[in-house]
């Protein structure tokens, strides 16, 4: 039997009996869809997750700062080494900044306070939002402006209720223009003034360094390798004695046993899904070497030999689980369009082309193996019994 | 098939002391015993007899669908009864048509799908194909029917259309269990119009019936009692008798 023979025969009959079969080809084709969604996009939606710190805690955050030791000078961050971490692959974002010791003075008040000398990374790694007014950008940074954020905290003892924002404050005894207020629950970081590190740099006293910088991960599971090679990165511009490399490892781990558990939930239900649509085809394949007997019989009777009965409703097999995974693939490939374009995110194409040749893979294998079976008794068939079957 | 088209007697077929026992639950039922006939290039031959006399499984064991318990088999100088599987298909697709008594098509097919199949089997050429199945339906008058479903057919249209796609491969010999049973008396006498027709042509028919008007138009009757041909009556001059 010529191969076009048997496919166009086999789509023919699949296609004619397409109502016992949207079971099988549905449960197929959600499964294939399933996998090729998390498969593709998965990796971007824990991106997202990732940024959203409010929600997963500091579990992708790693803290880095240097051990105080007396004596000797305090370390800090070259330029170069924040470079090449920023480099590193699976950082995200590097923020660098120091705290410094200052007095605060406004509206007859006079308060020691920390003032946190930051760049402009810092917010969105903290996940700090302006209560009132905006915070440091990069062109504040880059100008090195004499502008301030209070601390709400801070800014309730200065100002009362009045708005802090175009005010001035007194820091070591130059002025400086307020431009936002940030709410914290933290009472001792609310309790803070916030200031651009090049501004400090030029303008407190002694010496304002970078000593501390905060690394985040892209995914949450990128931070033990992220941890493991930064003090490597660090030591290839700088000495790393003394530094400390801090990771919030109960966060973390409860967020990664999370979306472990999340994950697996999700295959085992694209698994079962498919393994569903496996016993489907075995099942319907079954159901129609029974119920089409008498052809079989006819067919024999007209020639055909064991091994064309076999191949025809192997090929029928196929054609059902490879038709669903392409059916599941197209849905998949909406799916992750749909959910890239709302995760702002270019789907990854290579691991959709992945994804693509795996189903078909799968499919394949699956169809193989739960049509082999029925195939196979459809092929032993005697004619006779065949043909004489009500 | 590279083998001779005929048996050295000249005859199609030549079946000697074919035998055939069923086991069932109570023993062994003989249903052959030891039956012998030849059938010869052009010739009609009807198997009559009663209800479980044997005549359906005889028509089986001829069109290789069934293998006798005992005796042996040439068709076409070939001895087929010495064939695998797969060689008695090859040997049905190229030398045999079948046509059932209850007008079986492929329900879910048309007409020219119906026919395509034995074709395929055969591995004619698809170019080659659509000119043999209309060449078959116009020998039964249904060149018309091409494209009809199936089961959209009248009765006496679906036994034709069962004669022509027993006729598409050229067959040496038709074989048809009971064609004219579920006709009336005019269609069925239509389908063995079709029949002489194809035998004119040199084309051996065996037709398994129960209806003596249908028996008379063959050239020749094979009783069958008890398992076994107990006469043979040729209704033509020229064809041989058996036993």
């Amino acid at each position: 039997m010529r191969l076009d023979d048997l496919l166009r025969i086999s789509v023919r009959q699949v296609y004619r009996h397409r109502r016992r079969y949207w079971g099988v080809i549905l449960a197929i084709a959600l499964g294939v869809a399933g996998f090729t969604t998390i498969i593709t996009i998965g990796r971007d939606v824990k991106k997202n997750f990732n940024q959203d710190i409010e929600l997963i805690g500091s579990a992708n955050l790693i803290r880095l700062y240097w051990d105080h030791r007396p004596g000797q000078s305090p370390a800090w961050f070259r330029p170069e080494t924040v470079s090449a971490l920023r480099r590193t692959p699976q950082v995200a974002a590097v923020s660098e900044y120091t705290l410094r010791p200052a007095v605060v003075a406004a509206g007859g008040m006079r308060l020691e306070i920390t003032v946190w000398a930051v760049d402009h990374h810092f917010w969105h790694l903290r996940q700090y939002q302006p209560a009132m007014g905006r915070l440091l950008g990069a062109d504040s940074i880059s100008d090195r402006r004499k502008e301030v954020v209070l601390g709400a905290a801070l800014a309730a003892k200065l100002f009362g209720d009045r708005n802090p924002t175009g005010q001035t404050v007194d820091l070591d005894a130059d002025l400086y223009q307020v431009v936002g207020v940030v709410r914290l629950d933290d009472y001792s970081v609310s309790n803070s003034l916030f200031i651009p590190l090049s501004t400090a740099r030029d303008r407190l006293k002694g010496e304002v360094r970078p000593d501390r910088l905060l690394v985040r991960c892209a995914t949450w599971d990128d931070v033990e390798g992220v941890a493991a090679a930064i003090p490597r990165v660090v030591a290839a511009s700088q000495s790393a004695s003394g530094l400390n490399v801090w990771v919030v490892w109960e966060a973390l781990r409860r967020v990664q046993r999370v979306a472990w558990w999340i994950e697996f939930f999700f295959y085992l239900a694209s698994s079962v899904t498919l393994l569903l649509g496996g016993v489907g085809i075995w099942n319907v394949m079954s159901a129609a070497v029974q119920s089409r007997t008498r052809e079989i019989g006819l067919k024999k009777a007209m020639g055909a030999e064991d091994r064309d009965i076999l191949a025809q409703f192997l090929t029928e097999a196929l054609v059902l689980s490879v038709g669903a995974a392409l059916l599941g693939l197209a849905a998949g490939r909406l799916v992750v369009a749909l959910a890239s374009s709302w995760l702002g995110q270019r789907p990854q194409e290579e691991v959709f082309i992945g994804c693509l040749g795996l189903s078909l893979a799968v499919a394949f294998a699956m169809g193989l193996g739960a049509g082999l079976y029925p195939s196979l008794k459809a092929s032993r068939m005697e004619v006779v019994a065949a043909t004489r079957y009500e | 098939m590279n083998s001779p088209r005929r048996n050295p007697d000249g005859s199609l077929i030549q079946a000697r002391q074919l035998t055939m026992t069923y086991a069932n639950g109570a023993g062994e039922i003989e249903v052959l015993k030891g039956v012998s006939l030849s059938l010869y290039p052009g010739e009609m031959l009807a198997i009559m007899g009663p209800s479980g006399s044997g005549k359906s499984t005889l028509l089986y064991i001829l069109g290789l669908l069934l293998r006798p318990t005992g005796g042996s088999y040439w068709l076409a100088g070939q001895d087929v009864l010495a064939l695998d599987r797969a060689g008695q298909a090859l040997c049905r697709r190229e030398r045999l048509g079948f046509v059932f008594q209850t007008c079986d098509l492929l329900e879910n097919s048309t007409v020219y799908e119906n026919l395509e199949f034995p074709l395929i089997y055969a591995g004619v050429a698809p170019r080659e194909r659509r000119e043999r199945i209309l060449a078959a339906l116009e020998q039964v008058n249904l060149g018309h029917r091409l494209r009809h479903a199936a089961n959209r057919l009248s009765g006496g249209e679906r036994q034709r259309v069962a004669v022509a796609r027993a006729l598409v491969n050229r067959p040496l010999v038709i074989l048809a269990d009971e064609p004219t049973g579920q006709l009336d008396h005019r269609q069925g006498h239509l389908v063995m119009d079709h029949f002489e027709a194809v035998a004119a042509g040199g084309t051996a028919v065996i037709v398994v019936t129960h209806d003596p008007d249908i028996a008379a138009r063959c050239h020749r009757v094979c009783p069958l009692k008890d398992g076994r041909l107990v006469a043979a009556s040729p209704q033509a001059q020229g064809w041989a008798a058996d036993g």
